[in-house]
Parts: structure tokens; sequence; C-alpha cells
């Protein structure tokens, strides 16, 4: 047969694959030089601890402590990062593992505790309600790209001091996916690690399979609150996992300089490690955090900068360096509403996270410099997640995906659509898209000529109008029902 | 029947070996062949297109059913008696001259033999003379033009005015394709009928032949 040719296999070394694309921003000598100017800064300058049980902790592990003021010397930030475990397993709501925090696995999910939201429905920005946290959990449910839940705004229309327990709760009895919340403080914390207890059976299940991680943040710079540090105590205390997510403004609370910037959100994140070591070792954390610019016009902390960007994947790089698993911040923009910006900081900040694999990825649908979360952005993420999943996932060469035979039998000229060859493979090396329009123009215009705007607005709504969420057994439920009664109880006398 | 249930679920599957195991054994078990085609076949064509309009199947899905659709069209096709087989109407389709490009000229071509054309593929860089002469040879009902260059495209119009000056333009329905073309260029030249890819021209094909 002429040209056929049986390849046989050849023998071959030194051969290497990109499995995925290929994405550093820090060398191996420069994350040593930032993580060592971190430990400088923690023996030398120190921070500032508001908690008495934290304190008492680092004083008698050797820490300097001088009131609120403690040194911490280098060996015990190499003896926390070494008793850290480096993966968190976070589960769903079923117990079954699903999200592992490990090495570059990015998964994504919304944003906490915001003011303001965008109605889904009415497109008006207004105050967040009970009912717009069910909704998160509904969407954050049935959005493929979406992997865990946050409540996308703190509830303003219950009690005020339970908001925390109610969005929870919102979260809880619409999705099956993994959450990551947020409380006011332990009792807080105590509260909704009781709502989890009543689904998982007992505290020793939750443990082995948790499917929520509660996180706290510190005051940049260098200021661990009684309220955060407490938080971050009692889940070690608990051994569930925990994130420690500091917020760190460059120009503001941190050098203007990004390595400035990383050596204070990276002191920030070891303190956390440290504290929850030094509380149970082996305690499960996750540290990572919100770290951009404070834009020196607005002075907003910005959400949609590049630095935002720039900065994460250099604080992930710096995590991986030294094995813990990294909360990443993506998929967020200082836009008011879904516009051209939002899609281009949404977008961007998404790849950059993935390319340089953080873990738990949050803040997808913050909008205003976070000040709005706005489930419209969520939606349009998913669709740029599902785009930036395909990138990622780079380019197979073996010698089927090279397809020399196949070009042979087709020869110039020719075309591969009935290919079986084609048919094999365009499924798995395409990528489709939910909401991206490639239409024709004939078509798209007598669907009603929609932009992308349109169409998140019309998925988001059409999932809220049929998506129907596994309810939570009946046991579980009534026992959460009475938490949250009891709790009110509680405020009311 | 739930015979041409399976004949129908073969094409959409694009299984060709099962479409033709399973339209020989209908014939040989006495089926009738108009039957074959209409209830089994064709019906599974069908359903592809609904499923490629909807975004459930995709191009090379489309081909391979409509390759299954063909294999088993040929076991039937000698035993439609004429008057069947004159029905079903003949396509003179081909891709101007100038214009090399031919998949999406191809993609119609195929679809259109799955809905039961009878189709003449004049090839690429085609002269308005050879049409004319196709037309004249073959009698089709329709003429199909395809081009995907802006400078291509030009030339439909010529062989319009060819169809017109050989007293042929009534006897015809023309219909055109390609990237550049739109709505608009098809009214301007005369055309009966533009569609933006090959699902809508068998669309437009069967609404031609009315």
């Amino acid at each position: 047969m002429r040209g056929a040719r049986v390849r046989r296999e050849t023998m071959r070394s030194n051969y290497r694959v990109n499995a995925t694309t290929q994405f550093k921003v820090l060398s191996c000598d420069q994350l040593s030089e930032i993580q060592s100017a971190t430990m400088e800064v923690l023996e030398r300058t120190g921070v500032n601890i508001f908690d008495k049980e934290a304190l008492e902790l680092f004083r008698k592990a050797g820490a300097k402590v001088d009131r609120n003021r403690v040194r911490i010397p280098s060996h015990l930030v190499e003896w926390a990062l070494k008793s850290a475990p480096s993966r968190v397993v976070l589960c769903d709501r079923n117990g079954s593992r699903r999200l592992f925090l490990e090495g570059h696995n990015s998964y994504f999910g919304p944003g906490p505790t915001n003011n303001f939201t965008i109605d889904v429905f009415t497109g008006e920005r207004r105050k967040v309600r009970k009912e717009d946290n069910r909704r998160t959990g509904i969407l954050v449910d049935a959005l493929p790209n979406i992997d865990f839940a946050m409540d996308l705004g703190t509830p303003s229309d219950v009690t005020a001091t339970l908001a925390d327990i109610h969005a929870f709760e919102a979260l809880l009895s619409n999705t099956t996916k993994p959450i990551t919340a947020w409380g006011f403080d332990v009792s807080g914390y105590q509260t909704i690690i009781d709502m989890c207890v009543a689904v998982a059976g007992s505290l020793e299940d939750l443990r082995q399979n948790p499917f929520v991680c509660l996180y706290s943040e510190p005051s940049s710079p260098l200021q661990h609150s009684e309220e955060a540090i407490s938080k971050l105590l009692f889940m070690a205390g608990q051994g569930l996992p925990a994130v420690y997510t500091p917020c760190v403004m460059a120009g503001g609370t941190a050098p203007a300089t990004m390595a400035g910037t990383l050596v204070i959100a990276n002191s920030e994140c070891m303190v956390g490690v440290v504290a929850s070591q030094l509380k149970r070792e082996g305690a499960p954390v996750i540290v990572g955090g919100v770290v951009t610019i404070m834009d020196m016009g607005s002075t907003v902390f910005s959400y949609g900068a590049p630095e935002l960007s720039l900065l994460q994947a250099g604080l992930t790089e710096l995590a991986h360096y030294n094995g813990l698993p990294v909360f990443g911040t993506a998929g967020c923009t200082d836009s008011k509403g879904l516009d051209q910006q939002a899609a281009i900081e949404g977008a961007l900040s998404i790849m950059m996270a993935a390319e340089s694999g953080a873990n738990l990825i949050h803040d997808v649908g913050y909008s205003e410099y976070g000040s709005t979360g706005s489930q419209l952005q969520m939606v349009m993420a998913n669709d740029i997640i599902g785009y930036v999943k395909r990138v990622i996932r780079g380019i197979r060469v073996d010698q089927n995906a090279l397809a020399v035979n196949v070009i042979e039998a087709v020869g110039p000229g020719g075309h591969f659509l009935a290919e079986p060859h084609t048919l094999a493979h365009f499924r798995t090396e395409t990528t489709n898209l939910d909401l991206v329009d490639r239409r024709r123009y004939d078509d798209w215009k007598a669907r009603g000529e929609l932009s992308m705007g349109d169409r998140v607005r019309e998925r988001a709504r059409q999932i809220l109008e049929t998506h129907k969420p596994k309810p939570l057994e009946k046991e579980a439920r009534s026992k959460i029902d009475q938490i949250i009664q009891d709790a009110e109880n509680r405020v009311g006398k | 029947m739930a015979f041409f249930e399976e004949i129908a679920s073969a094409v959409i599957a694009g299984d060709p070996a099962k479409s033709q195991e399973l339209v020989r054994k209908a014939l040989d078990g006495g089926a009738k062949p108009l039957d074959i085609v209409d209830q089994g076949l064709m019906a599974g064509m069908n359903v592809v297109g609904e499923r490629f309009k909807r975004c459930d199947m995709f191009v090379p899905e489309v081909l391979m059913a409509a390759k299954a659709m063909n294999m088993g069209l040929d076991l039937v096709k000698p035993h439609l008696d004429s008057a069947s087989r004159a029905g079903t109407g003949t396509v003179v389709i081909g891709t101007v001259k100038g214009d090399l490009h031919d998949i999406g000229k191809n993609l119609v071509a195929m679809l259109l033999e799955s809905k039961g054309l009878n189709v003449v593929n004049l090839g690429v860089d085609v002269s308005a003379e050879t049409f004319v002469n196709a037309v004249k040879q073959h009698s089709p009902q329709i003429v199909g033009m395809s081009a995907l260059l802006t400078t291509t495209m030009l030339v439909m119009k010529d062989v319009i005015d060819a169809l017109k000056e050989a007293n042929l333009r009534d006897s015809v329905k023309v219909m055109i394709g390609g990237a550049p073309v739109t709505q608009d260029f098809a009214t301007e030249i005369g055309a009966d009928g533009y569609a933006p890819d090959a699902v809508t021209a068998t669309d437009l094909a069967k609404g031609l032949l009315g």
C-alpha cells in the first residue's frame, strides 16, 4: 500500500510533557527570598495579637511577647509549616469527597458578606435579603463550573446579630456543594458547626468529611484581632479547616511595592499557620487572601486591578512553596454592573488564578470593589471558568492526537468533518460554552440580538425559576430549624 | 412500527453498518421501500436536524448520520418505483468560478442527499457555462451556488444572468450560500433563497421544492 507504514514504538529518552499550560511569576530563589524577608519581619518587627489564649500559646512556644507585640522566631514558623497539612479535602453535603485542595488544583466559588446585591429579576441595586442568599445557593448548586458556595451578601432583613447563621442556613438548605463561610464571632461559628453536625451526624464525622470551612481575617498591617484569631483557634481546636485570609492594600496597609506587599500578606498568613498549629498540631489551615492595591485616586481596595491578579499569583506561589493549601481571589470587578469592565476584570483574574494554581478561589461575583455581590457576575463567570478550564488543559501530543494517518487519508483539499477520528475527538478536544454566542448573524438577529449581559440575565432567571436543589433530610432539617430558633430566643432575651 | 424506529435510531447514532443491515432485513421481510425511507431513514434524519438546531448534535455527528442515511438509501433506491424516485427532486450544486473552497458546499450536498434529493455536485471553480450546461443536461429544480470569497461571490450574479440568457432561469430556483453571502446580497442578485448553514440549506431546498 502506497505510503502505508506501521509505526512501531520508538525507543526515546529525555522526552518531557507539558500536560497543562505552564505559568510562573516568581523563581525558586525569589520565593525563598520573600519567605526569608517574611521570617525576618516576624522575628524583628513582630506582630500585634489581641487574643489572650493566642498570646499565651505564642509565649509558651518561645516567642518574645511584650504586651500585645509578639516576635516570632524563625524556627517556630518552620516547625508550623512542617506540622500543617499540605492538603485539605472538602466534601459535599452528602459526605462525598469533592474538592482536593492540594497541588495546583483549582476550584471556584463566590465571595462573602457584601452589603448590596443586584436583583436578578429587577436589576435594582439594593440591600441583601436572606432570599438573595437562597438564590446564591440555588445558582451555585446549578452552575457546573462553580465548585463551592459563599453567601455573596450579609442579609439585612434578619436579626442583625444573627445574619451570619441565617446566611449560612440559606446556603446549606439550597446547595449540596461545600460551603466556605464567615461568622461574627466564636458563638456564630459554634452555631454554624452545630448546623453542620446536624447534617453530618457527629463532629467526628464532620471532621472526617468536612463540607464546610470557616474564614477569618487579620487586620493589615500585621495586626490580629481577638475576633480573627479566636475564630481561627476555635476551628483548629475542633480539627476543622479554617481559612486565614489577610486583605492587604499595596500603598496603604503595605509598601507600594509588590514584593513588600507580599511580605506583609505572607507574614499574616504565617501567624495564622503558627497559631493554628500551636492550638492543635496538624490542624487543617488554608492561607491566602485578597492582596491588591489601594487605588490612589478613589482610595478603594481594588478588586479589578491587574496587581490583584499578579499579587494573588505571587501569594499562591508562596503558599505552594510552603506546602500549604491556598485561598485565591478571582472573578471579581470594580465595575458597578455587568458591563465590559466587569467581563475584562472577571475573565483575566480567573485566568491568572487558574494559571497559578490557587486552590479555593473565592470572590467570583464580587462587583463594585466588593460592595455588591452580583449573582449575574457569577453566572457570567461560569462561562469564563469553562473557557479557562479548556486552556489550562493544554495540548495533548501523542500519535493519536498528531493524526498523521488521518491527514494522509484525507489528503490536500479534503476535509476532516466526516472522519471517524474527528467524531471520536471533537467533543473532548473542544469546549462548548453555555452563554457565549457563535451563531451566525441572521440567527442571532432572529433570536432577539441578545448581548452577553442579556443572556446572563436570562440564564440566571431560568435557573432560579427551574432548578430544584436536593432538600435536606427531614431530621437534619428540623434540627437546623431548632438551632436557628434557639439562637433567636437567646438574642430575644 | 418498531422496526422502522430501529432504522431511525441507527441513522441518529450515525452507524452506517447497522443502518444497512436493518434496511436489508426490512427489504427481505417485505417492508414497503417507501416506508423504509419515510418512516425509517428520513424520520431519523429529521430528528438529527432538530437536535442540531438545539445544539445537542454537532456537524461531525450530523455527517455520520447522513452517511448512515445514504448507505441505507443506496439499498432501497433500486426498489423504489420511478414515480417515487422522480418525486424527490434534483439539485445542481457547485462552488463558483475562481473559488476552490468546497467544504461548505459538500456539507450541503451531503445533507441534501440525506433528504433524499438527487444531487449533481459540479465541484469547485465552476464557470457559468458549466452551470448552464448542467441545467440543460439534468433538468434540476434547484441550482445551488457557493462562494467563500467576497470577490468570487460576485460571480453568482453572472451565473444567474447566464441562466436568463439561456432561457433557463424560470425553470429553476437558485439558492446561494457561503461565508460572505447574506440575504440582502441574495435579494440584490435575484436569487430565490439564501441559507447561512448546511442544515438551514436543506430546509430551504425543501421549501423551494414546495
